[in-house]
């Protein structure tokens, strides 16, 4: 496995991330991986703590903030592979990236599962499911934003090429 | 005159906290982040309401959500304040940290010209109403200033002296 994650580490588009001195490389990525970030977990906490502080929720016109957190996501997606291409051993040796991983998993899935709680043509009360949900997402975002930012302080391994 | 400011700051007993425990640094670096996903979270739910792109909802039902980005905003600032006792020559011999705190400045008064010109008419938007030309641009400007602050901080690390380590 270590053999493999040197390979990957070796490919010229790992070796310009991790050293090309230009800011459009490591740096402009780590930017991108934090809007994704903003768009997708924020517009979702947003609309948590705006269910969460209601009893009654008006109609509510979904589609586009949906799209935005859904491009929000594909930003992180694509950022997150890249960094992951940089340092595959930093992440893929780390509990803690599985451990992100799963929350935003769940996360997503509790994102889908609110779309219809939240959509609605009439005024309609919010839900114990609804809380739930909400809560739980917000949870979720929580441990994700612990476990990424823990990366850089809990791996045991940052590059495998240095170890073979 | 800056140096002595940031021998005084070594000596707090807040740089002293953020320095001797090796837990707080990253629980910092978490809260942090924490906070701006709820402060672009919120504010930028309200922004695409009056940027017309959520619709069917007043924007005076989604203002209320606001009171959370400015707690998240408080816990921002706190954190940061940490991070400067921390390692004080990071932040105030950094380009980047500078250019921050211009977009925080440009957030603040953006937020002041929409509480100052136009949040009477907004909060009596109905529903379906589109919101004036005018506080759409703030709108915009909040979202790029609020961007402007997430690249600032990003950058924070790539522009750190060259003395820092």
């Amino acid at each position: 496995m270590m053999e493999f994650f040197a390979n990957v580490e070796r490919l010229s588009l790992s070796v310009w991330i991790r050293e090309s001195p230009s800011l459009l490389a490591f740096p402009f990525i780590l930017f991108l991986h934090t809007l994704g970030l903003a768009m997708l977990a924020g517009l979702n906490v947003g609309l948590d703590v705006w269910l969460l502080g209601r009893r009654k929720l008006p109609p509510f016109e979904l589609p586009n903030i949906y799209r935005v957190m859904w491009l929000g996501f594909g930003i992180n997606a694509l950022s997150g592979l890249l960094l992951l291409a940089a340092y595959p051993a930093k992440a893929l040796t780390n509990w803690v990236f599985f451990l992100k991983l799963l929350c935003i998993v769940i996360a997503l899935w509790v994102l889908q599962h609110l779309k219809g709680e939240l959509a609605g043509t009439g005024e309609h009360d919010v839900s114990t499911r609804a809380r739930r949900l909400a809560f739980a997402s917000l949870l979720l975002w929580t441990v994700t934003i612990f476990a990424g930012r823990l990366l850089a302080y809990t791996h045991h391994i940052l590059l495998a090429s240095e170890g073979l | 005159m800056l140096d002595a400011f940031i021998d005084w700051i070594y000596t707090t007993r807040l740089s002293w906290f953020v320095n001797n425990y090796r837990w707080v640094w990253p629980t910092l670096e978490s809260l942090h982040f924490c906070s701006l996903t709820v402060l672009a979270g919120t504010v930028g739910l309200f922004d695409l309401r009056v940027l017309g792109l959520v619709k069917g909802i007043t924007p005076s039902a989604l203002h209320a959500t606001l009171r959370w980005g400015v707690v998240a905003f408080g816990v921002s600032a706190i954190t940061g304040v940490m991070f400067i006792s921390g390692a004080s020559e990071q932040y105030f011999y950094n380009d980047a940290f500078r250019m921050k705190v211009v977009f925080l400045v440009l957030m603040g008064a953006n937020a002041a010209l929409f509480y100052w010109r136009e949040f009477a008419g907004i909060q009596a938007l109905g529903p379906r109403d589109d919101a004036p030309r005018s506080a759409k641009l703030i709108a915009g400007a909040s979202l790029v200033f609020l961007a402007g602050v997430m690249l600032c901080g990003r950058m924070l690390t790539f522009f750190r002296p060259p003395f820092f380590h």
